[in-house]
C-alpha cells in the first residue's frame, strides 16, 4: 500500500507546518492595541491578543512565557512579530522563538509610543508577508506531523459514535508514524484507570497518576467539586448524567495504541518517534487548544455533540459530530459530519476513514469552518493571580 | 433503524438515537455483537438520553460501558429515563452532600 503523504512547510528546524502565518505577538494586555495596528495596516499578518502578561510570577510566569514562545515558535508559523510594553520580557520570547532558526523581531513600546511601533514594525510585517509568500508547500510523510485531539460540548453522541471514530483515525494517524496530543486531565475522572493501564512505562504511568491526581485535589481543596461545571450544562442537555459517563465517552477517542509520553504544562514533546501524548491540560476547549499548539500541534481534531464552535488564530481546528440535531442546527460549524454512524448507516471503519481523508484535506491547505468564520481564540491558561 | 444503543453487553441503561414518546415501544441493538432488546418507554425521552432497560434500585449503580457511571438516589423502572433527577456521580457530588 502506498503511504499516504500530504504537503506541508518545511521550517528551518525540519518541523513542519500545514499553515503559513505572519504573526503578531503581544507580549502583554498593554501591546494589543500595537498589535491590532499592525493588523489593520499589513495583510496577510494575525494578530494574537489576550489578557495577560504583566505581573506574573513563578510557575504562572514560566507556563505564560512556555505558551507566548511555543505558538510563535510553532511550524504553522513563517515569522513572528514580538511587541512588548517593555524590551526584556519581549526579548525573552522571541530569543525561543529564533531558536527555530525562523525570522524574529521584536518591538518595544516605552520611549517610543504605539505610533512610531506600528510605523516600525509595519514595515517588517511587510518584509515578512513577502518571506511567508515564497514559502511553497513540500510532500512530506505523515510521520513529520504532530497533531491533537478534544471533545467539547460533548453529549452522548460522541461516546457513541463521533469519539471512537476520531479513534479510529488516531490509530491509522500513529500508525503512519504521527504523534497525537491529547488532555483534558479532570475529564478523565471516571476513567482515568483506563488511560493509566494503557501508559506502558512505569514512571510514565505515575507521572500520570501524580499529575491527575494533583489536578483533581487542587479543585477538592477549593471546596468544590465539580457539580454543575463537569458536566456542562450542554453535557446535561445532551443527556450526560455524570463525570464518570462524560469520561468513558471522552477516552473514545484516543483510539487503541499504546501511551508513550506524558507531559506535564511546562515540559515539550520530545523529538523521535511517533507518539500518543498525555498532556496536562485544562477541559476548557479554547486552553487546551492554545496549550497544544503551543506544544507543536499544527492540526487539531475537536469532535462535539451540543456543538462547540472552538478555532485557534494558528492552527486548523476540525470539527466533527455524529449529533443529527447539531449537524442540522450549526452545519456552518461542522466540518466532518458521521450523524449516519449514529444512525448504523456506516461502520465505524468508514466513519474513521471519512474522518482521516478530511485531516489530510485540511493539512493539504483545506480551509475548515472555525478559520473560515473567524474563531481564533487564543486562551492560554493561568494558574493563579498576579503579583 | 433501532431506537437505542447499548454500548456493552453489562449494561443496564441504553442511549436513545431518536426523540421517544411515552408508551411508545422501542428497540435497540448492542453496538457489539448481537441481540435487541424491546422496551416500553415510561416518560418522553430526547435524543441521546438514557433509559433503563433494568429495575435499577435506590443504592444501586447505572453501568454504561460495561462500567459504573452514577448511583440511583431513587428507584428507577425499566423503561424509565435515566439522568440528573434520579442519578449521581460515585465521584463527585459527595462534598455537597456534607
Amino acid at each position: 500500500m502506498v503511504k499516504p503523504t500530504v504537503k506541508g512547510y518545511i521550517r528551518e528546524n525540519g518541523t513542519v507546518g500545514v499553515r503559513n502565518h505572519v504573526l503578531i505577538l503581544p507580549v502583554d494586555d498593554l501591546s494589543n492595541a500595537a498589535a491590532i495596528g499592525i493588523e489593520r495596516l499589513i495583510k496577510g499578518v494575525t494578530a494574537i491578543p489576550h489578557p495577560y502578561g504583566r505581573l506574573q510570577f513563578g510557575k504562572d510566569l514560566d507556563l505564560f512565557f512556555h505558551i507566548l514562545s511555543g505558538t510563535g515558535a510553532n511550524p504553522n508559523v513563517a515569522a513572528a512579530l514580538i511587541i512588548g510594553i517593555e524590551d526584556k520580557w519581549a526579548n525573552k520570547v522571541a530569543d525561543r522563538i529564533a531558536e527555530t532558526g525562523k525570522p524574529v523581531e521584536v518591538f518595544s513600546i516605552e520611549g517610543n509610543g504605539d505610533l512610531k511601533v506600528i510605523e516600525r514594525a509595519s514595515r517588517k510585517a511587510k518584509e515578512f508577508v513577502q518571506f511567508a509568500s515564497e514559502r511553497q508547500r513540500t510532500e512530506v510523510d505523515l510521520s513529520s506531523l504532530v497533531m491533537s485531539i478534544k471533545c467539547g460540548e460533548s453529549d452522548t453522541t460522541s461516546g457513541l459514535a463521533s469519539n471512537p471514530a476520531t479513534g479510529k483515525a488516531v490509530d491509522k494517524l500513529i500508525d503512519y508514524g504521527a504523534t497525537v496530543m491529547f488532555g483534558e486531565t479532570s475529564e478523565l475522572t471516571g476513567a482515568e484507570d483506563i488511560v493509566a493501564s494503557r501508559i506502558t512505562d512505569e514512571n510514565l504511568r505515575r507521572k500520570f497518576l501524580d499529575i491527575y491526581r494533583e489536578y483533581v485535589n487542587f479543585i477538592e481543596s477549593q471546596g468544590v467539586d465539580l457539580l454543575g461545571s463537569q458536566p456542562t450544562e450542554g453535557n446535561i442537555k445532551g443527556g450526560l448524567t455524570t463525570i464518570e459517563e462524560k469520561a468513558l465517552g471522552n477516552i473514545q477517542k484516543l483510539g487503541s495504541k499504546p501511551i508513550n509520553c506524558v507531559l506535564d504544562y511546562l515540559e515539550n514533546l520530545p523529538k523521535g518517534s511517533s507518539r500518543l501524548c498525555f498532556v496536562n491540560t485544562s477541559s476548557a476547549g479554547a486552553e487546551a487548544v492554545t496549550l497544544f499548539a503551543s506544544k507543536g500541534s499544527v492540526l487539531h481534531l475537536f469532535t462535539t455533540g451540543q456543538g462547540n464552535i472552538v478555532g485557534h488564530p494558528i492552527i486548523p481546528v476540525v470539527k466533527i459530530s455524529a449529533n443529527p440535531k447539531t449537524v442540522k442546527a450549526m452545519p456552518e460549524h461542522i466540518d466532518v459530519d458521521v450523524s449516519d454512524l449514529l444512525e448504523l448507516k456506516i461502520k465505524l471503519e468508514e466513519a474513521g476513514e471519512r474522518i482521516f481523508n478530511y485531516t489530510l484535506r485540511v493539512a493539504n491547505g483545506l480551509l475548515t469552518s472555525a478559520e473560515i468564520l473567524r474563531h481564533e481564540e487564543f486562551s492560554p491558561i493561568k494558574l493563579y493571580i498576579s503579583a | 433503524m433501532p431506537h437505542f444503543l447499548i454500548h456493552d453487553k453489562k449494561d443496564n441503561v441504553g442511549v436513545l438515537i431518536v426523540d421517544v414518546k411515552r408508551g411508545q415501544e422501542i428497540v435497540g441493538v448492542y453496538l457489539e455483537g448481537q441481540g435487541e432488546v424491546k422496551v416500553t418507554a415510561l416518560n418522553d425521552i430526547p435524543l441521546g438520553h438514557k433509559i433503563a432497560l433494568e429495575y435499577i434500585r435506590e443504592g444501586e449503580k447505572a453501568v454504561k460501558y460495561g462500567r459504573p457511571i452514577g448511583i440511583a438516589i431513587k428507584d428507577i423502572k425499566i423503561g424509565e429515563h435515566v439522568h440528573v433527577h434520579n442519578l449521581k456521580s460515585l465521584r463527585w457530588g459527595s462534598l455537597s452532600r456534607r
